[in-house]
């Protein structure tokens, strides 16, 4: 079994660290050696998978580079061109494979992403407002005294505050942050649903290779990786995406088609917006509770990721083509989900923008134009075979699910003419409903791929001792 | 039955390609070239050769030597490989191509050692037979259907959905009605043109989900 030593992790990698406010900076280097002088000045602040024996810190601080980035660090040239293709090109020039066209292609992203290169990504994570613009201002003092880098801009975010709690929804209201995958090694209480499917029905954590750089991956290989391997081991690979939400264009959809499905009155609407993503609105999984949400469920973590759809290939509990069950299908596609073990991401979401106040109403149009959504990161051993195949295959295209060149309702980029299938539910005054006339939910503003290297690794970055040899 | 699955036939060829010293662009570049430039679409040779399921056209170099423990070995000559699934069996296929797109077939095997050309059927049939190899599996992408069949089949598939989407809590009665007027108008479309739907890709698309 891998055995990991987690002080040389980032602690981004090995667990969500469920700090309610946080700040993505986006530096350029304007010199080689002014990155690895700020890479030296904060390799002591970089917050590790140590274990938080004495509680939680007020804040964490994280590290991750573009290809462009390590081409300005002056990486080796035979460091640099080991790296993976699509890692190398970066999330701009993989629009047609991931998706991303019309008003999600790259010429529409926000203007950080369209102006000077971005080399690094910093966040910090923290307890309060108050923690985080104390690191955010240390952070700005070392790089003002380092020189020559450049904070290009910033990303907010915040978990929404729901009934005066802190929560885990993101701004259509569903909750969000269930399901990250356990791996072997990484210190963490397993739950059922959330590693590989065995043979005999239970889960176990998947190998440590599909997160990790440097450990053997599900097919017993090491994964895709840039030499030399020290530089790999312990690092993996981040997907950042900032996913603007239409919420007014969200709402009109959900009262329009709501109108239309089973009874058409409130449970109708709130049932259908379960099936449009595979659990309610709470988190219930509809899998496990199709009629009504069920508190006692989310509240369980040996329930609440515990659930197959094998017994339900029709899609009458969970439709085929809901959210949860495209991007984790379990045991959807047979083989006890072996089809599935290679394809797992781990995210690290959070909500930016204002929170939409239940209380004053707002007409859609205005709902819409807010910025707001949720600022989306994964980590992967391999951006193509895991990002890249659930994004390309699972979220944009149907056809493991036999659903033809349907897409995710809400992640989609949808064209004229596409429909999405909600097949007929185990109450049969639900019938089958195809919704048509499908609007752009979720428009993409930016983002890019980022290596998130060990602290050993930093720590070669920053004293310039690469070596491919 | 090699070659054979049900209705639908697997033909498979491997043809040596041209080997001439005092050409500035060798025969199996110009094949390369020329299959580069091809459209996928309905203009696709194979979509207007009728009965095809799905045609692959490969330019075979040699085998790759893979290091110890590998045996290394050669092709005596390079090769083009010709895969194709159809309705019809070599020589009606052959009658198809020969019918429907001969200057295509002219313009990539007149590039292979001893291609008769396109004037004579019969000798043409001759080379492809002496080029065939069994084929004993292969790609198996319909259930025993042919290419109108199937092409008829997803146009069904494709309205079917679109009327449910348009109709769905229709009155019983008006759904009947029109579900039939719409019936007839099926039954009236012609069969869909054969080609690829996609946007044609690019070679340089790079990256691969393996």
């Amino acid at each position: 079994m891998s055995k990991l030593n987690a002080t040389d992790v980032q602690g981004f990698v090995l667990r969500g660290y469920n700090m309610p406010h946080a700040r993505f900076c986006f530096l350029h280097f304007q010199n080689a050696a002014a990155g690895r002088h700020l890479v030296a000045q904060l390799l002591g602040s970089i917050t590790t998978g140590q274990l938080w024996d004495n509680g939680k810190p007020q804040s964490t601080l994280n590290i991750a580079f573009t290809f462009k980035g390590l081409t300005a660090l002056e990486l080796p040239l035979a460091t640099l061109i080991s790296f993976p293709d699509e890692f190398q090109q970066g999330m701009k020039d993989r629009a047609s494979i991931l998706g991303d066209i019309g008003k999600n292609s790259p010429e529409h992203w926000d203007a950080l992403w369209r102006g000077a290169d971005i080399h690094a990504w910093v966040a910090i994570h923290a307890l309060t407002p108050e923690t985080l613009e104390a690191q955010f201002a240390q952070l700005n003092a070392i790089i003002s005294a380092t020189g020559n880098i450049h904070l290009l801009g910033s990303q907010d975010a915040a978990a929404l505050v729901i009934d005066g709690k802190l929560s885990t929804k993101e701004h259509f209201g569903y909750t969000d942050g269930f399901g990250n995958p356990d791996y072997l090694g990484v210190c963490r209480n397993t739950q059922p649903g959330q590693g590989k499917l065995l043979p005999d029905g239970t889960w176990a954590p998947l190998a440590t290779g599909e997160l990790l750089l440097g450990y053997a991956d599900e097919a017993g290989e090491l994964p895709v990786a840039p030499v030399p391997h020290i530089l790999a081991a312990n690092g993996t690979f981040m997907v950042y995406r900032k996913l603007h939400e239409n919420v007014g264009t969200f709402r009109a959809f959900l009262d329009e088609w709501g109108a239309r499905y089973g009874a058409g009155d409130a449970a109708a609407k709130e049932k259908l917006a379960s099936k449009f993503i595979g659990r309610w609105q709470d988190g219930t999984p509809i899998e496990l509770s199709p009629d009504a949400p069920d508190p006692s469920i989310v509240a369980d973590p040996n329930r609440n990721t515990d659930f197959k759809f094998g017994n339900d290939l029709s899609g009458s509990r969970c439709p085929v083509g809901a959210h949860v069950r495209r991007v984790h299908p379990r045991d959807a596609f047979g083989f006890n989900g072996k089809l599935v073990d290679r394809r797992r991401i781990t995210r690290r979401g959070m909500p930016y923008g204002p929170q939409v106040d239940p209380t004053t109403p707002q007409d859609p149009a205005t709902l819409d134009s807010t910025d707001r959504g949720v600022v989306f990161m994964a980590l992967n051993a391999s951006l193509s075979r895991q990002f890249e195949f659930v994004q390309q295959q699972w979220i944009s295209y149907g056809n493991d699910a036999h659903l033809g060149n349907e897409k995710d309702l809400l992640l989609g980029t949808h064209l004229p003419g596409e429909k999405f299938s909600i097949q007929g539910d185990t109450n049969p005054a639900n019938p089958p409903l195809f919704c048509a006339n499908l609007p752009n939910f979720v428009e993409l503003r930016g983002g890019d791929y980022f290596f998130l290297p060990s602290i050993t690794a930093l720590a070669m970055i920053a004293m310039e001792l690469v070596d491919p040899r | 039955m090699p070659n054979q699955n049900g209705r639908v036939f697997g033909l498979t060829f491997l043809c040596p390609i041209l080997d001439d010293e005092t050409l500035q662009i060798s025969h199996d570049l110009q094949i390369r070239d020329y299959l580069a430039t091809l459209p996928t679409d309905e203009r696709s040779p194979f979509a207007l050769a009728p009965g095809t399921h799905v045609a692959r056209l490969v330019v075979m170099d040699d085998v790759i030597y893979v290091g110890m423990p590998a045996h290394e070995e050669h092709l005596a000559s390079k090769y083009l490989v010709f895969e194709t699934n159809t309705d019809a069996d070599l020589p009606g296929y052959l009658r198809t191509l020969f019918d429907a797109i001969p200057q295509h077939i002219d313009a990539v095997w007149s590039h292979c050692t001893g291609y008769p050309g396109t004037a004579d059927f019969d000798k043409l049939l001759a080379y492809m037979k002496a080029c065939q190899i069994p084929t004993t599996f292969f790609f198996a992408a319909v259930n025993d259907k042919s290419v109108t069949e199937t092409l008829l089949a997803l146009q069904t598939q494709r309205a079917v959905a679109e009327f449910i989407t348009t109709h769905q809590g229709m009155a019983p009665a008006q759904l009947q009605r029109e579900f039939l007027e719409f019936y007839q108008a099926l039954q009236s479309l012609p069969c869909p043109a054969a080609g690829g739907k996609l946007p044609r890709r690019v070679i340089k698309t790079g990256g691969h989900n393996e």
